[in-house]
């Protein structure tokens, strides 16, 4: 088989993956660096940030993953690539600046060791022959020797293992070979192991989004619950798309987008903003509302703490202002010792005040009249500005920023 | 009248003219470079100052290596006032001295920042959508037509990155041209440089078509999203960025 046609197919199956960041390393090596804040290098017609050769070794497996275009059963056409071939698009797409690196994942081939081998053996070849210093995330495949994680570890920038489904009962249901179990021992080893040396960039994980019936609450759980046990670095949120015919899956007209954005912003609530779980989230509210914010949906549900002070209330405060991010409530803590901030002054600093308004006050003004200053009439207005596909625009950034 | 100062077209004699007017009490109308077409009202002033050749060196020493950033950002940029928004940026890091930055409340400083900020994520963009093809001197060559004038950033860039490699990289909007010698890379202009041969070399056609194909098929189809992909990467750019205009140019 050509070589173009192995990328072809061995690109097609890796593409529902959803990361595809190259952030978190600074490798030097003989030809290339790792940028630390990430490159993008295109953007395909989805809107997403294409940075990485993002293919498989191989999409012959031997599972059967329902939700999975490589699963077993499927009648489709397999091809598998030499170290060499890899190495090859590479070196010469990096050299081009198509690309910051590779992101190599695989279908299960012969067993989880010897697809591991595989994966250690191209990277190693990339690295020791051609000296890449480009950025390299790799798949773990779960089920493999313990020595062979840390063998590829000290190889590349990134490496992650997919956990694919919030509950051992949704992996039961629909990847009946997969046990749960072996995905979190690669994560736990991860992160024994992490150093400046052994992957760096830190793991990352996925979850899939709309396959099984599991909630928001469920999903955001698990995440946390990952975070704080593995310091995962990411975890990614990938809509459910249908590529397979199974009475076991749903069938969705389109991928839940907005449903899997909310997550990305609960995501970042919870990794940047001091959120937890159940602020967001409890068994009578499982899911999030997809009209509002999940921020803003939490200061409407707490609006006795609001509006807040710009100029003086704490920095942890500034924080679940909805439409104050990490940069802007630093830039107001900086500059509120040099000035009293006015609503123009925040406008100056560049600071979006389409949602925030509702919810602050500058030397004790409101931006209009306070009796609008209820739940009903803020509401009404964050609904009309927060449109879905504004949202799923806005998203896109999440890929990216670490 | 305005009285327009006029300076030689480089960031130091630029430095050099607003400490000289800023230490003299001169409000000068604006401040533009040598070869500046004046209208009837301007009366151009040449002014025949020293030039101190560490100004940069004490910028960074005195403020920080981010304040004097923040000025060559701008200095960079196509921005029409950009001179007279440096100058008062100036007048003003000397009354608040580092603190400037967080004065966000003043024009020139929340000017500055945001087109400083412009410039560095242009710079950032490119980094990414700079495409070089190889050339049969196994030379990796690139044209750019950025909106600032950024190339001296991607050239420190790359310097680092292909580094045991040749490279050239074009601006082909203001004919400057960076060259690597798998050294230091040098920058010139177009009427400078002389290259007649820009064949690409044999495997060059077919590893851009793997790209494409790769380009055209990681897009999950169900989730197409034209708007956001121009968000991120507008059209301005599209004519350099391979996959984007060799893929266009079948539909014309
Ligand atoms: S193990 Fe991976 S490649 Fe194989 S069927 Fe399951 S998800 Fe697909």
């Amino acid at each position: 088989m050509e070589i173009k046609e192995k990328l072809r197919i061995l690109a097609d199956s890796a593409k529902y993956d959803a990361s595809c960041s190259s952030s978190g390393s600074k490798r030097k090596g003989d030809l290339g660096n790792a940028s630390f804040s990430g490159i993008c290098h295109s953007f395909s017609a989805d809107g997403r940030c294409i940075s990485l050769l993002k293919i498989l070794l191989t999409n012959c497996c031997i599972y059967d993953c329902k939700y999975c275009l490589n699963r077993k059963s499927n009648n489709i056409k397999r091809a598998i690539f030499t170290p060499e071939e890899i190495c090859y698009i590479t070196i010469n797409f990096y050299k081009r600046n198509y690309i910051e690196g590779l992101f190599l994942s695989s279908g299960i081939i012969k067993n989880p060791d010897y697809t591991m081998n595989l994966i250690i053996k191209t990277i190693t070849l990339l690295r020791n022959k051609y000296h890449f210093g480009g950025y390299i995330h790799a798949k773990a495949i779960p089920g493999c020797s313990e020595y062979l994680v840390k063998k590829l570890g000290l190889l590349v920038d990134r490496l992650s293992a997919n956990i694919e489904l919030p509950t051992e009962n949704g992996i039961k249901l629909l990847a009946p070979h997969k046990d749960f179990k072996n995905t979190e021992k690669i994560m736990g080893y991860v992160k024994e192991n992490k150093s400046h040396k052994f992957v760096p960039a830190g793991q990352s994980t996925q979850m899939i989004i709309g396959a099984t019936k599991e909630s928001d609450l469920d999903i955001l759980s698990k995440s946390e619950a990952m975070y704080n046990k593995f310091k995962l670095k990411r975890v990614f949120y990938s809509a459910y798309i249908p590529v397979n015919k199974d009475n076991l899956l749903p069938t969705l007209e389109k991928p839940p987008l907005v449903r899997e954005h909310r997550l990305y912003q609960a995501d970042w609530l919870l990794r940047y903003y001091g959120f937890k779980t159940e602020d967001l989230l409890n068994s009578k509210q499982a899911n999030f509302n997809l009209l509002i914010d999940p921020k803003a949906a939490w200061a409407l549900n707490h609006l006795q703490e609001f509006p807040k002070e710009i100029n003086s209330c704490s920095y942890y405060d500034l924080l679940k202002i909805p439409g104050i991010g990490v940069t802007s409530a630093k830039r107001i803590m900086s500059s509120r010792k040099h000035f009293k901030i006015t609503f123009k002054d925040l406008k100056n600093m560049g600071i979006v005040l389409k949602r925030a308004k509702y919810f602050i006050t500058c030397n004790g003004k409101y931006f209009i009249d306070t009796t609008f200053f209820n739940k009903n009439f803020i509401e009404a207005n964050l609904v009309l500005e927060d449109k879905p596909n504004n949202a799923v625009e806005r998203k896109q950034l999440s890929f990216f920023h670490e | 009248m305005n009285s327009i100062y006029l300076y030689q077209d480089d960031l130091l004699s630029l430095l050099n003219l607003i400490h000289y007017l800023v230490i003299n009490k001169v409000t000068p109308d604006n401040i533009k470079p040598l070869d500046y077409a004046p209208t009837l009202l301007d009366e151009v002033i040449n002014l025949k100052i020293e030039v101190n050749n560490d100004l940069i060196k004490q910028i960074i020493n005195n403020y920080s290596i981010r304040i004097f950033n923040i000025i060559y950002y701008v200095f960079l940029s196509e921005n029409e006032n950009k001179e007279l928004i440096i100058y008062y940026f100036y007048l003003n890091l000397l009354k608040y001295k580092t603190n400037i930055i967080y004065m966000r409340n003043l024009r020139c400083v929340s000017k500055a920042l945001k087109i400083s900020k412009y410039v560095s994520s242009e710079a950032h963009r490119l980094k990414g959508f700079v495409r070089f093809k190889k050339l049969k001197q196994e030379i990796y060559y690139a044209e750019i037509a950025p909106e600032n004038n950024v190339i001296f950033l991607l050239a420190k860039h790359f310097k680092n990155r292909l580094k045991n490699e040749y490279w050239i990289i074009k601006d082909v909007k203001r004919g400057l041209i960076s060259i690597y010698d798998k050294k230091d890379f040098y920058l010139t202009t177009e009427s400078n440089f002389k290259m007649h041969d820009f064949k690409t070399s044999e495997d060059d056609a077919d590893i851009k078509d793997m790209w494409k194909e790769f380009y055209n098929i990681i897009a999950i189809e169900q989730r197409t999203n034209e708007r956001c992909r121009m968000n991120f990467m507008p059209k301005k750019y599209w004519k350099y960025i391979i996959e984007m205009s060799d893929n266009n140019e079948k539909n014309y």
